[in-house]
């Protein structure tokens, strides 16, 4: 639920609207202009329509130095940024070779694998000496190693399921394989605030797609009701199947999912449980297994289990936990396992150590205490920011905590004043989010120490006030001291 | 002074910003300050200053409800791209709060400027 200050909120609209209306006015004065020069594409088809992009040209260009920052090293707790400058406006960007050594505050480095680590690296050389970086096939062809097979087992027995199939990419672990698991007479139901790859693999199936309110199980039984009531579009006959898509913890808000009362509801109408972990694997639970283990889900309970390798694990690719006929079915069927290059065996490489690490059998306790710093900074770093005053999202635990900043002014405004003090933060608007909410995500990793977090309240504290970002009154701090120093007299 | 702003269950990026709160006295606040600003212009009685900002807001509202198809972004493939925006709010549910506000205003706005 996010709190809004009613004179902020009206004016981003405002802000929005001007911003809309001078857009509109540079676009009619571009056509005039047009009109009156000749060009030599007489006949052509214009590429896109002319509205589509209209928010990238007006208001994305205005602002895209503070997107899409290139990076010149590993994606530790400190990472090199790029310097870029602009000569027309900010319309085009041409790089520099200089570089800024900023504290990182942007990346998914959840347990701190995104850079030299003492167990993996060795091994993955290894394995790059070994296999060479691609297997230069897709997995039924010759792309399938002992790595790979190695790596299934493994992430099934870490997840707590019978059997996994991983792919190269997690963007199109769902948007194939939503697709393979329901098609034309099935029923999605998916969260208001689904990653853009569940919509997109939704969207491909050709299933029919409702959508419940974020996180609010009532919400999600009314609607189970009604459809299952209503049957089929137009014919009315039962549906096929019936999906139900979450995630565990949703990337812009920082908010962990409703799982116990989801499961319930779905057990109850026989609903199949479809849970995209992406950001919860490996980051939260005792020994990182996930949302299921920190609230207490049997992972039986949850028909599919979907997670990537980006976030706590340093690498990429995604994979789809299940039982083992579900596996072998999709085997047989996904395009993302017949078609696609197989998982690069080095990044499996990675991914093996960086689970052997965490469940701690190399034999040291690194992995259990990756979880416990992670879980510590990111409850210290949200506590403090909140005592300043900033509206902060997320659910204790959680390591993604975005700070509300509303104005569009205000996100250009925050990014560069942090990057001028040397933090590097991402700030996402519209329409990644809604208009009104936009907002400076930060994810903190295992490897930032307590000095790094207290620099970067700083700094944001610094930001904060330039930009005007601090809503809620912050907490009263020196009134105590004042009241025990009466105390001691 | 705080508003709680529910996440809505519409997909449609272009339109579910009109479901938040603040939108409608940001309208209104809109229509209010151009009529200031008309009358300060052209110092003119407040009637016809009214009809003139009915005028601007048929023009501006005509454009950009009930001509341009589509989304200004292209994150949504072109599911919308023949739709108006008004046929778009409110996932195209009929007789809305929303379309309701929208209906009376400029009716407001024409016997504001029968003054």
């Amino acid at each position: 639920m996010i709190t809004i200050p009613y004179l902020t909120a009206v004016s981003t609209y405002f802000s929005y609207g001007l911003l809309f209306a001078f857009g509109q006015l540079r676009d009619y004065s571009r056509l005039i202009f047009d009109w009156w020069s000749t060009n030599n594409l007489q006949g052509y088809a214009p590429i896109c329509l002319a509205h589509e992009d209209f928010y990238i040209r007006r208001l994305y260009h205005r602002i895209q130095d503070c997107f899409g920052r290139p990076i010149s090293s590993a994606p530790d707790a400190w990472v090199d940024v790029v310097e870029r400058y602009s000569n027309d406006n900010n319309k085009t960007l041409k790089r520099t070779t200089k570089s800024k050594r900023c504290l990182n505050l942007g990346s998914y480095n959840y347990l701190g694998f995104g850079s030299f680590d003492e167990y993996c690296t060795p091994r993955v050389i290894e394995a790059l000496k070994k296999f060479s970086a691609s297997t230069c096939s897709s997995r039924v062809d010759a792309g399938t190693t002992s790595v790979h097979a190695e790596l299934e087992e493994c992430v099934a027995n870490y997840v707590g399921k019978p059997a996994a199939i991983v792919t190269g990419m997690g963007f199109a672990t769902n948007s194939a394989i939503i697709p393979v698991l329901i098609g034309k007479g099935g029923l999605i139901i998916s969260d208001s605030l689904n990653h853009t790859s569940i919509v997109n693999g939704a969207r491909g199936s050709g299933a029919t797609i409702r959508v419940f309110q974020h996180n609010t199980p009532g919400h999600l039984e009314r609607v189970l009701k009604e459809q299952i009531a209503e049957g089929q579009p137009r014919t009315h006959r039962p549906w096929k199947k019936i999906m139900v898509v979450v995630e565990g913890i949703y990337s812009m808000e920082g908010e962990i999912c409703q799982l116990p009362e989801i499961v319930s509801i779905c057990k109850k109408y026989k609903a199949y449980v479809y849970l995209d972990e992406a950001h919860s694997i490996g980051a939260i639970g005792k020994t990182g297994r996930g949302v299921c283990e920190l609230l207490g889900v049997d992972p039986a309970d949850v028909d599919i289990m979907m997670g990537t390798f980006t976030k706590s694990f340093g690498s990429c690719g995604g994979y789809i936990a299940g039982s083992k006929d579900l596996i072998q079915y999709l085997k047989y069927h996904c395009p993302a396992h017949l078609y696609a290059t197989s998982i690069s065996t080095p990044s499996a490489q990675q991914i093996i150590s960086a689970i052997k690490v965490i469940l701690g059998e190399d034999g040291s306790n690194r992995g259990a205490q990756k979880l416990a710093r992670i879980r510590e900074n990111s409850n210290f770093f949200r506590a403090e920011l909140q005592k300043m005053g900033f509206e902060v999202l997320g659910d204790n635990d959680s390591p993604v905590m975005p700070i509300m900043l509303y104005n569009p002014a205000k996100i250009p405004a925050f990014s560069r004043e942090c990057l001028r003090e040397n933090v590097a933060v991402v700030v996402v608007g519209f329409p990644a989010t809604p208009l009104l909410l936009a907002r400076a995500r930060i994810c903190i990793s295992a490897s930032h120490s307590r000095e790094d977090l207290i620099k970067a309240l700083q700094v944001i504290s610094k930001a904060g006030d330039l930009t005007g970002i601090k809503y809620f009154p912050a907490a009263p701090k020196k009134q105590e001291e004042e009241k025990d120093g009466i105390k001691l007299d | 002074m705080y508003v709680r702003a529910i996440p809505t269950t519409d997909v449609n990026r272009n339109t579910e910003w009109f479901t938040y709160p603040g939108v409608w006295t940001t309208y209104i606040l809109i229509l209010f300050f151009s009529w200031l600003l008309v009358l300060s212009v052209f110092h003119c009685s407040p009637g016809i200053a009214w009809t003139i900002v009915h005028l601007a807001h048929f023009t501006v509202t005509y454009h950009s409800f009930h001509w341009k198809k589509g989304t200004p972004f292209g994150d949504d493939q072109g599911i919308y791209n023949r739709l108006t925006w008004w046929e778009q709010i409110d996932n195209g549910k009929q007789l809305t709060r929303n379309r309701k506000f929208l209906t009376v205003v400029p009716v407001v706005l024409s016997m504001l400027g029968l003054q």
